[in-house]
């Protein structure tokens, strides 16, 4: 038995429609009958019904024509054609035009009361098909990275290039930067985002411990190892190893690790024979690695191994404009949470995320807002709700060079001292032609000068 | 039937017998129904039922004009009409039916042809026929009350579309339909 569905029945004779409308009623779907093709097209117009069955011989629109127009109106119906010539051209020519089925008249009870639960089974494992398919879309979409910087830009643009080639990724970055989300991106971008992103933090564990996560191990490899374990490798099947904290991973894994992404071949710990397994390895560090191969503590051949592609995510500090949009995405997303209303940040409170340097980049500043959207009490983030060091800290240190950091420096004096020479002479402790000739070196100008 | 057309709350069956063909052990099956039913369960002389309509091209009886002419039977009222035939029955869009019924009505039509093992060229089995009789006019009987098709696979009112099913689907309702059975419909009183 199928659960209730809307049946439409068309055929121009009545002893049909009328006999499949009570047969059908008993069975508790809702029947609607129609006696020709235009009439069947004004209801199907008007309603949506699951299952349609037509007559192929009516007069004037016949069944196939009839067919097309329903699915053309509908694409979602299920449509049997109901004949009373049966042919393999009629059967081959219905289920070209995309006919569910075709039923012989007169019909075998059974044969009638199976079809139907048929037809109700692949809609219903359609629907379940296409919600499903939605779901997975859903969850394998990738993950929204925020940034108008031009760093950004660049970093997004890297994803979209490297995401559709299976080329081995390394991500460096401080910590806290978004190297884990970069490539989240880059395997739900990519041809196997319908497999697996295995994640291994390499840093956290022992190296025991590390190697049997890898690799697997086999019943018995090592005490406390009662069964086979597939290792992330073997897991990924298909899809992406995503190796964060690469420049912990001890010499002796080093070379394992080496052999494995050379020879796409894994052995279980205790194992003996090699497995073929297909992955796409994206890596990231905080570390730099090169000083690492040069200090020796981190293999060449593996540095270059991973080192195909790189993706080298700056620091907040060096992205300010991203700063408040970043701020303003998790204050929303934490409002919302949280169940809080209509959460601003106030100028102040601006001016305080503006002006701190996020050494945690940014997922110190997540932490930042989602403290802030806690403490807050009114509507407005005010700079007491961030966390003490944010609004106690110095002003956001000048990146890059000695001479970015002497220049910026100047300027942050001249502006306090009103750009009057002598009082900002006295504050750096310099005479004032030392500071004209900073100020012609760097290229300063008074506000409002330049335009 | 009472007044206003809808069933009296204890109606009695009249089991009539239409059509000429192999002899019906109806006196057997109105036993098996009697003890199956709360109502008295009588049986009517056999009737010759001339002109039976039959299925345009087939050498069928047409179950739907066969059920109207059972309802315009001559009945007192408060009697349900059981109409039990040896003939094949069908209707027109099906190659054939078990039995005929309609929500409301006062009449049930089930045909023996095809409950009869020796349709299907296994030897004659009397009680299993009788069986399947009384199991197949209590589903067209469900039918009357108001009782749609029943998805529990083992309920009477579920559809069945060969004899295997009918077999397969046993001899009584399940609880939700039960319940909505007129009292009648349940078995008889324990005698005092």
């Amino acid at each position: 038995m199928t659960p209730p569905l809307k049946i439409l029945v068309v055929d121009d004779e009545a002893i049909v429609r009328d006999s499949l409308e009570g047969w059908f009623r008993q069975d508790g779907h809702q029947v609607t009958a129609a006696a020709s093709g235009k009439e069947a097209l004004r209801l199907a117009a008007q309603e949506h019904y699951d299952i349609a069955l037509v007559d192929l011989k009516m007069p004037g629109m016949d069944g196939l024509d009839l067919q097309s127009r329903l699915a053309a109106a509908d694409p979602e119906l299920t449509i049997i054609l109901m004949t009373a010539y049966a042919s393999v051209d009629t059967a081959i020519q219905a289920m070209k035009a995309g006919a569910y089925d075709y039923i012989i008249k007169p019909f075998d009870p059974d044969d009638l009361s199976q079809l139907i639960r048929r037809a109700a089974e692949q809609r219903s494992l359609r629907f379940e098909n296409l919600r499903l398919k939605r779901s997975l879309e859903a969850a394998t979409a990738p993950p929204p990275i925020l940034g108008a910087s031009p760093a950004m830009r660049r970093v997004l643009e890297l994803v979209t290039t490297v995401a559709g080639t299976d080329a081995t990724v390394l991500i460096t970055g401080e910590s806290g930067t978004g190297k884990e989300l970069v490539a989240r991106a880059i395997h739900a971008t990519s041809p196997r985002r319908y497999n697996p992103l295995v994640t291994v933090n390499c840093g956290a564990l022992p190296e025991g411990i590390l190697e049997s996560e890898l690799f697997g191990h086999e019943a018995g490899a090592f005490t406390g190892a009662r069964g086979r374990h597939r290792g992330k490798f073997e897991s990924a099947a298909g899809g992406t190893v995503f190796l964060d904290e690469i420049g912990e991973v001890s010499p002796k894994v080093q070379v394992e690790l080496l052999r494995v992404l050379e020879e796409k071949r894994v052995t279980r710990l205790g194992g003996t024979a090699p497995l073929a397994v297909d992955f796409r390895v994206i890596a990231a560090t905080n570390c730099d690695l090169q000083a690492l191969v040069k200090e020796g503590s981190f293999r060449e051949d593996l540095f270059w191994r991973l080192n195909v592609f790189t993706i080298e995510i700056p620091p907040l500090r060096e992205r300010a404009e991203d700063i408040l949009p970043l701020a303003e995405h998790f204050l929303a997303s934490f409002t919302r949470a949280m169940s809080r209303r209509g959460l601003e940040l106030s100028p102040e409170a601006r001016k305080a995320v503006l002006a701190y340097h996020w050494p945690g980049n940014v997922r110190e500043l997540q932490n930042a807002v989602e403290r802030a959207v806690v403490v807050c009490n009114g509507p407005l983030v005010e700079p007491g709700d961030l966390p003490v060091h944010v609004i106690a800290s110095p002003p956001r240190p000048a990146s890059g060079s000695l001479a970015d950091a002497e220049r910026d420096h100047v300027r942050a004096v001249l502006d306090s001292a009103g750009w009057n020479i002598s009082k900002a002479a006295r504050i750096l402790d310099v005479d004032r032609v030392t500071l004209y000739n900073k100020i012609k070196r760097y290229g300063l100008e008074r506000p409002g000068d330049g335009a | 039937m009472g007044p206003d057309g809808r069933l009296p709350p204890s109606p009695s069956l009249q089991l009539l017998v239409i059509g000429s063909g192999p002899p019906l052990p109806v006196p057997d099956v109105a036993a098996r129904l009697s003890r199956r039913v709360a109502v008295p369960c009588r049986v009517e002389a056999p009737v010759e039922v001339l002109d039976l309509d039959r299925v345009p091209g087939r050498d069928q009886v047409d179950a739907d004009r066969l059920l109207e002419r059972i309802e315009a039977w001559p009945a007192a009222a408060g009697v349900l009409l059981v109409g039990l035939t040896p003939l094949d029955i069908a209707i027109p869009i099906f190659t054939f039916v078990f039995g005929r019924a309609r929500a409301g009505g006062r009449a049930v039509l089930v045909s023996l042809a095809r409950l009869d093992p020796r349709f299907y060229g296994l030897p004659a089995d009397p009680a299993l026929a009788e069986r399947r009789a009384v199991d197949e006019v209590l589903h067209e009987l469900g039918h009357v009350t108001g009782l749609r098709h029943c998805d529990d696979a083992f309920c009477l009112m579920r559809f069945a579309g060969s004899v295997e099913q009918v077999d397969a689907r046993g001899s009584s309702f399940c609880a939700r339909c039960a319940g909505r059975l007129p009292r009648w419909m349940g078995a008889p009183p324990l005698s005092r």
